[in-house]
């Protein structure tokens, strides 16, 4: 038998009422996908693109109009499904009248945690997080990076399976954000899932197993981010020590000269930027006729 | 990492009071028992003001207790009936901008959970609140009552002596002078007010899980405690119409405005108490009654709307 996902999303949809009632914003529009367990997946997209509402939907923050979310294999709307899930929102403002430390252990305490069990974790996911210093500080007084991360710690402190991340970096500065990127990448060695949303697109080819990119509601491409960034009618040579002559032969001579290390050949990449500036960009353009963009580079993107 | 397979149970008590101390101790520290200051300082001011002697001795001792009380009283109905608007309209608004609310809702927590907790935290809040004022008014008119009591006795015994009072008069005027300082009618009035509250804080709490802003959860339940004081009786008089002219449709209307505005009437007992009447034993199982369902209408009704609320 198939493992159960961490994440199932079935041709969700999402309409909002505009105001008085009026007309409908199709705010996510037949999505679906799956992200595995101990897998770290990244859903990127323009602003108003449907990530967040893709999120609050797997969350049961709001109802589908249509579709599934389930997380393990229950279902969303259900509130054992968040039993297994921790989620850091964007830019969140926790109680500023609590610390750190009351902040971590009011989270525990709502997922019935108590006693030694709830010491021990809210020391862990302190340590985990490098706020044991601030840890009796009230929230009033931390940095926007401190925030973020006593949010993930919050996320964390029932040990779910599935940590949910909208935004974990926004507004924080590139020490602290560089912090966050190392935190998701030790969380993804100790196995956990991750669904993660984010602007910065660089970080996010750093950190995720797999992308979706996710425009004007739809999800417009999905998969394994090597498999997604690789341009499939292109070949490229690594050489090592190459000079400058013999690059001038290579096309001919490459795999008989000596003295040169062939180091690997496969497809050349784009970066995941590139990728996502074509996928909805450059779509857009194309759709309102406008001049399309010639790039200067020689790829047959 | 957690596997396990528990169901999470639609209403859990622990849960419901760990929101509630959170909320508790939320709005302890934004310094709302800073009122309680203004409350001594009234109760410092009132026991300054004395009464021109145009009554005779005998009666000045219960008119003064009724200044005492009066505005002392006044002020613990403000600060309950405003917390219980102002709070509560601000919570729910405050933990959706704050984003706060995500972070709750995406743990196993029922909605309905959330929403008891933030009222119990509301309700402990006002009632710790009144508590305090409550013991801080007993000792006033406890050590007021035994300077004005010395006084009146003398003023009693001379007018026994003169045959203007006879000594059944001395035995009823202390009995009314009495009825002025500590008594459980005073205890059963405060509990009154705290009812009161209640209710109007579990309306403020229903207008808030539809209402975008919190100015128009404060403005529409403030209306509605308004209306609340005379709707009873403006029930009674579409009530005894509309049997007069058979109109069916009328009496049910008259019948459910009620439950839309509460009916306040019976909480005028305090004013009673404030006047040195007892507070009818009888009234504090109707005022129980009454509140609690109220609260608990007003409760499933926020229920109904906040579970389907997009957030």
């Amino acid at each position: 038998m198939s493992e159960t996902p961490a994440v199932q999303i079935s041709s969700l949809v999402k309409d909002f009422r505009g105001s008085f009632g009026r007309g409908i914003i199709r705010a996510v529009d037949g999505v679906t996908f799956e992200i595995a367990p101990g897998e770290v997946y990244g859903l990127i997209g323009p602003n108003g693109s449907g990530k967040s509402t893709t999120m609050k939907a797997l969350l049961g923050l709001v109802a589908p109009t249509s579709g599934k979310c389930a997380i393990f294999g229950k279902d969303s709307t259900k509130v054992d499904s968040r039993r297994d899930v921790g989620f850091l929102p964007e830019n969140p403002y926790f109680y500023k009248h609590l610390s750190g430390e009351e902040t971590v252990r009011f989270y525990g305490k709502l997922c019935g945690m108590r006693g030694a069990e709830l010491r021990k974790r809210t020391e862990e996911v302190l340590d985990l997080v490098d706020l044991q210093a601030a840890r009796r500080r009230r929230l009033g007084g931390y940095s926007k990076g401190m925030l973020q991360r006593i949010g993930l710690a919050q996320a964390m402190v029932q040990d779910p399976r599935l940590l949910i991340l909208d935004e974990p970096t926004a507004g924080v500065d590139p020490i602290g954000s560089r912090q966050i990127r190392d935190l998701i990448l030790t969380l993804k060695k100790r196995g956990f899932t991750v669904f993660l949303c984010s602007h910065l697109l660089e970080q996010v080819q750093e950190v995720c197993d797999r992308v979706g990119i996710i425009h004007q509601g739809v999800l417009v491409k999905e998969g394994r981010l090597d498999d997604l960034i690789s341009i499939e009618d292109q070949t490229e040579i690594v050489l090592r020590n190459a000079t400058p002559s013999l690059l001038e032969k290579i096309r001919n001579l490459a795999e008989n000269e000596e003295g040169v290390e062939f180091v690997h050949t496969g497809h050349p990449r784009t970066t995941l930027e590139r990728l996502f500036l074509r996928e909805t960009v450059q779509k857009d353009s194309q759709e309102d006729h406008a001049p399309v963009v010639v790039s200067t580079d020689n790829e047959n993107s | 990492m957690s596997t396990d397979i528990q169901q999470t149970p639609l209403f859990s008590l622990r849960r419901v009071f760990i929101i509630a101390g959170n909320t508790f101790t939320h709005l302890m520290r934004m310094k709302v028992f800073y009122f309680l200051l203004v409350f001594v300082m009234v109760a410092i001011a009132v026991n300054f003001l004395k009464l021109p002697h145009t009554a005779g001795p005998e009666s000045v001792g219960a008119e003064e207790l009724r200044m005492l009380k009066s505005p002392m009283i006044g002020v613990m109905k403000l600060f309950a009936i405003i917390l219980a608007i102002v709070a509560t309209a601000l919570l729910i608004p405050r933990d959706l901008e704050d984003r706060t609310l995500y972070t709750i809702l995406s743990k196993p927590v029922p909605r309905l959970d959330y929403l008891i907790g933030k009222l119990l935290g509301v309700l402990i809040l006002i009632f710790v609140g009144l508590t305090v004022m409550t013991v801080l008014l007993d000792a006033v008119l406890y050590f007021r009552m035994q300077s004005i009591l010395e006084s009146w006795t003398q003023a009693a015994d001379m007018l026994v002596l003169q045959e203007q009072w006879t000594d059944a008069d001395r035995t009823e005027g202390r009995r009314e002078l009495l009825s002025h300082g500590v008594t459980w009618s005073l205890q059963a009035a405060m509990f009154a007010i705290f009812l009161e509250a209640a209710i109007i804080a579990a309306l403020a709490l229903l207008v808030s899980t539809f209402s975008s802003s919190t100015l128009f959860t404060v403005v529409i339940s403030s209306l509605c405690y308004f209306i609340g004081q005379f709707i009873g009786d403006g029930r009674d008089h579409w009530l005894r119409e509309s049997r007069m002219a058979d109109d069916q449709v009328t009496v049910i209307a008259s019948k459910l405005i009620v439950v839309v505005f509460p009916d306040f009437r019976p909480f005028k007992a305090v004013d009673e108490v404030v006047a040195g009447q007892p507070f009818p034993p009888d009234l504090i199982g109707t005022l129980l009654i009454s509140a609690g369902l109220y609260t608990g209408i007003y409760l499933v009704l926020s229920w109904f709307i906040f579970s389907d609320k997009e957030i």
